[in-house]
């Protein structure tokens, strides 16, 4: 009796406990998002704002307060994004909220003047030197109150180049002993000159046509406090001059505070110059006060935040379970976009079956996009993403130049698939797969870094596909991110592919499923077929292709250039008459996901992300009530 | 006593070592990060190779590939004896030290309370179970116990956010618990944080601690001294707390100094979960980050925790009972 006394004294105690804690608890303040006229809040459960040292809202300010929180995965190892050891893309996300460009890109991944009074020009000179022209907005200012004009633009230049030898009219930069921590200068390292016309007005000269000019001074840098490579490379890892105040900003945002392991807070940028995107909603002073990053380093503990309201928003690898867990709750908005990344099957063509352009025209009449994409996109995704997959890799789907290189292949035709394969000479085995007198069994391997559920499915589902058409395939994955050293870019691979076989080893890998970045330059995806890049996995080989790539890359306008993109992408996305061409098989682009709180934010910031560009990149828009 | 326990500091240097030595091996050797960045970025200049190499310090006798193993870690143990256990690559190369410093406290706040908490269920849940032995009370507890040995951490702890952070939201319109973070504004808000971690740490370690205490009761409250001790008319709170308990928490004290330096070592899953900022977040994002100095910091002072506690368990059991004696 007296023990049953004791235990039931116990469960008093602790239901005491629980119900002082629920006291305590009271989120009153949760609900109460803030109006127009009320002073900053905060929306987290019983969370008191986060101190900032952001100046009191100008009179201009269209602020409604609030600090906008977002529970992110990753942490990043420090802000220095342009070292390549830590260019994580949080980090890029990051600093897209604090840093502007010459140019931002939108969300039709498209070039638009962001510091630009208007467009540059670029002009041939005549001598193979061409010579962009261009002018600020005037009266731009950094977040100190400095202005920012064109000594920035020089200052940013410098900084990039620091180190290297002077680009001439023959050769680039060489940049062996550059000082800013920086992995890739191309662009960079063919300016041969640069000039500050006044403050405003700007022009450089590269030595040759570079198709991705709009692309350099993708953000300045502020050269009144950052005034070379090496300050650069000191300060940018904890974004703190050497006073311990933050950078100083051109976006709508400062950094403010960053606590290891919990998160990174940013305040409005009270002098924000304004947003010239024309996906922006708000042109003008971000609506919230700030914005708190929270690391939540487990997906599903992201979503419990977004539903307890402890997160506004979150921006996440989609996965199956988001529509289950996120889609039946009315308080919460997926949204999505096609992003930049796209996913695709890469051929080796020195494997003997591969070889043959009929059994990868096999492959891509088996292939049937549309059921990947209804099995796996459609049910998140809903029409965002093209229905019947992607047919392009030069431009994706949501580009104005993009098209369908692959639509005679549209859907699941397994006649068609197994004549081509019965005209190389296969023969259907007992087993339902294809054999070949001297290649034989019709087996193919099928790689990519493991771990990833949505690729995997990706690869079962297509797998089941190409089977019932009788031809075999293997999921020969590696785990983490060694596939790609140990498979087509393994050293003896590469050797192959760049002597067509007669070098190393040509059969390390069969099919390699990668995702690649698109954007707005798409010359970049030619290393990946070029006869001489170095950086050509396949084994295709192409004088046309090569010359093409070059005609693109020197095409200055910019109409026609896109038309000579697309015409590239066809070499290497249709086959060519004499039987080279279909190297790739673009499957889809890999969807944005993101999440947030409808019941608090009455305007999200995230335009459709074309451009990886994160849920910042538009963050004056993000509205409370 | 001093003699003991200096003898057994010293005979867990060579553990130390050994356990050391074989994580190194393992660590060191997984990744080449200059290997990895001229894949990853073909373009790359020397400057971002030599970035990466001062960086992961790739060019001192640590940390360069292509030194032995061995003389690689011999030069890690000498800095180590020194106090300077490297700067991380994974947390912007601040000091190590300073960092692993930070993490511990605030795995301390979990882990402390927790295992308080802990102790005192296991030890309740466990004596009663053992006292009322068959009973219904008895076969509950049994039942839970194994429920909770059962759950995954995992689970049980993304089940207390949704309920408490969203049903109980739903049904009371308020939310008790923070789900994520630290939150350390105020007291109150600390006690929100803490809570929910806590009790998914508790769970797992009472189910399995309350058993074992529950089978160390049984087996001596059927021994003589303690028929002998009823048979003498003791009141049975005298029998049960003072002459049984004290025998029966012998063995227990290594379980405990067992689960007490593994809840000071960082809980991987509870504090990821919860967001905590804790050691076990860190050891995750270093091992992922090949971050060979923090990932030996965090094996070493787990591996110190659980041999120093271990010896505390040893020198308590004298204290337990008299008639061990530590020679």
């Amino acid at each position: 009796m007296r023990t049953n006394r004791r235990l039931l004294g116990l469960l008093g105690v602790l239901l005491a406990f629980t119900l002082i804690a629920t006291a305590c608890g009271d989120d009153s303040e949760t609900d109460a998002t803030p109006t127009a006229t009320d002073a900053p809040t905060t929306t987290a459960a019983g969370e008191d704002p986060p101190a900032t040292t952001a100046a009191p809202a100008t009179t201009e300010a269209p602020a409604s307060g609030g600090t906008l929180i977002w529970a992110h995965e990753q942490e990043p190892p420090d802000m220095a994004l342009d070292d390549p050891n830590n260019n994580l893309t949080i980090t890029s996300w990051i600093w897209r909220a604090m840093l502007e460009g010459l140019y931002g890109i939108d969300s039709t991944t498209s070039y638009y003047p962001q510091l630009l009074d208007g467009e540059a020009s670029i002009a041939d000179n005549g001598d193979g030197s061409f010579t962009v022209t261009g002018a600020l907005r005037s009266g731009l200012v950094w977040s100190d109150g400095d202005p920012l004009d064109t000594a920035d633009i020089l200052g940013t230049h410098a900084i990039i180049i620091e180190g290297c030898t002077t680009a001439t009219a023959d050769e680039n930069a060489d940049c062996t002993d550059a000082v800013y921590n920086l992995g890739d200068r191309t662009g960079s390292d063919m300016i041969t000159s640069i000039e500050a016309v006044s403050d405003t007005e700007f022009s450089y000269t590269l030595n040759a046509f570079f198709a991705g000019w709009k692309g350099l001074f993708d953000r300045l840098f502020p050269s009144h406090v950052i005034g070379d490579a090496a300050t650069a490379n000191d300060l940018f890892p904890e974004w703190n001059l050497a006073s311990g105040d933050p950078i100083p900003s051109s976006g709508a945002m400062i950094f403010d505070n960053w606590e290891r392991g919990v998160a990174v807070e940013l305040v409005r940028n009270d002098s924000y110059n304004g947003s010239t995107s024309p996906d922006a909603k708000n042109p003008g002073l971000a609506f919230v006060d700030g914005v708190r990053i929270n690391f939540v380093v487990d997906t599903d503990a992201q979503i419990n935040a977004l539903k307890t309201g402890e997160a506004h928003v979150i921006m996440t690898q989609p996965q199956l379970a988001f529509g289950d867990r996120l889609g039946t709750d009315s308080n919460i908005t997926l949204a999505a976009s096609a992003g930049p990344v796209f996913e695709h099957w890469g051929f080796n063509l020195l494997n003997a079956h591969l070889a043959d352009s009929n059994v990868r025209e096999m492959l891509l009449f088996l292939l049937d996009k549309s059921e990947v994409m209804s099995a796996l996109y459609t049910p998140l995704f809903g029409d965002l993403l093209p229905a019947e997959g992607l047919g392009g890799t030069y431009w994706l789907s949501n580009q104005p130049a993009y098209t369908n290189h692959q639509s005679d292949y549209d859907g699941s035709q397994i006649e068609a698939a197994q004549a081509k394969a019965e005209a190389s000479g296969y023969v259907l085995g007992d087993d339902g797969i294809y054999e070949h007198p001297t290649r034989g069994r019709l087996t193919l391997r099928v790689g990519t870094t493991g771990g990833n559920g949505l690729r995997e499915l990706q690869q079962q589902l297509i797998q089941a596909q190409m089977l019932k058409g009788g031809v075999e395939i293997v999921i020969d994955n590696v785990p983490g991110g060694a596939y790609f050293g140990e498979r087509p870019f393994a050293e003896a691979a590469l050797a192959a592919s760049a002597s067509l076989g007669a070098e190393g080893d040509p059969d390390i890998w069969d099919i390699t499923q990668f995702a690649w970045v698109g954007g707005p330059w798409p010359g970049g995806q030619t290393v990946a077929y070029k006869s001489d890049s170095g950086d050509n996995p396949y084994g295709y080989q192409n004088a046309d292709f090569d010359a093409k790539a070059d005609e693109c890359d020197s095409t200055v306008d910019e109409a026609a250039s896109a038309t000579c993109y697309d015409e590239l992408d066809a070499f290497v996305t249709q086959l060519q008459a004499d039987g080279s061409g279909l190297v790739v098989m673009p499957l889809t682009q890999k969807p944005s996901f993101y999440a947030y709180n409808s019941a608090e934010l009455s305007q999200n910031g995230v335009s459709p992300d074309a451009n990886n560009s994160g849920p910042l990149e538009n963050v004056q828009d993000y509205q409370f009530g | 006593m001093f003699a003991y326990a200096a003898r057994r500091i010293l005979a867990t240097i060579p553990l130390l070592i050994v356990a050391t030595l074989g994580l190194f091996a393992l660590e060191s050797s997984v990744r080449d990060p200059v290997a990895e960045l001229r894949v990853s970025c073909p373009r790359c200049d020397q400057v971002a190779f030599d970035r990466l190499i001062d960086l992961y310090d790739l060019d001192k006798p640590v940390l360069d590939l292509s030194n032995p193993a061995e003389s690689r870690y011999v030069a890690w143990l000498g800095n180590v004896i020194t106090g300077d256990f490297g700067s991380s690559t994974s947390q912007g190369e601040n000091p190590v030290s300073d960092t692993v410093f930070t993490r511990a406290k605030n795995t301390m706040i979990l882990a402390i309370p927790a295992f308080f908490v802990i102790a005192s269920l296991a030890t309740f849940l466990g004596v009663f179970s053992a006292v009322r032995q068959y009973s219904k009370t008895d076969y509950a507890i049994t039942g839970l116990s194994f429920l909770g040995i059962a759950m995954p951490t995992f689970f049980f702890g993304l089940f207390l956010q949704v309920f408490w952070g969203i049903w109980f939201h739903d049904w009371f319109g308020m939310r008790p618990f923070f789900t994520s973070q630290m939150h350390d504004d105020s007291f109150v808000d600390l006690l929100k944080s803490i809570t929910l971690p806590i009790v998914t740490l508790t769970l797992v370690v009472v189910a399995t601690e309350s058993r074992f205490i529950r089978a160390s009761m049984l087996e001596v409250v059927h021994s003589d001294y303690i028929r002998t001790a009823r048979a003498k008319g003791l009141s049975e709170r005298k029998v049960i707390f003072k002459h049984a308990l004290r025998n029966a928490m012998i063995p227990v004290v290594t379980i405990w100094a067992l689960d007490f330096s593994a809840l000071l070592g960082g809980s991987v899953v509870t504090e990821s979960i919860f967001s905590w900022p804790g050691l076990g977040p860190l050891l995750l994002t270093a091992i992922f980050a090949a971050d060979v100095n923090m990932v030996m910091a965090i094996i070493l002072l787990i591996s110190v925790l659980a041999i120093g506690f271990n010896l505390i368990a040893d020198l308590l059991y004298g204290v337990l009972d008299p008639r061990i004696r530590i020679s």
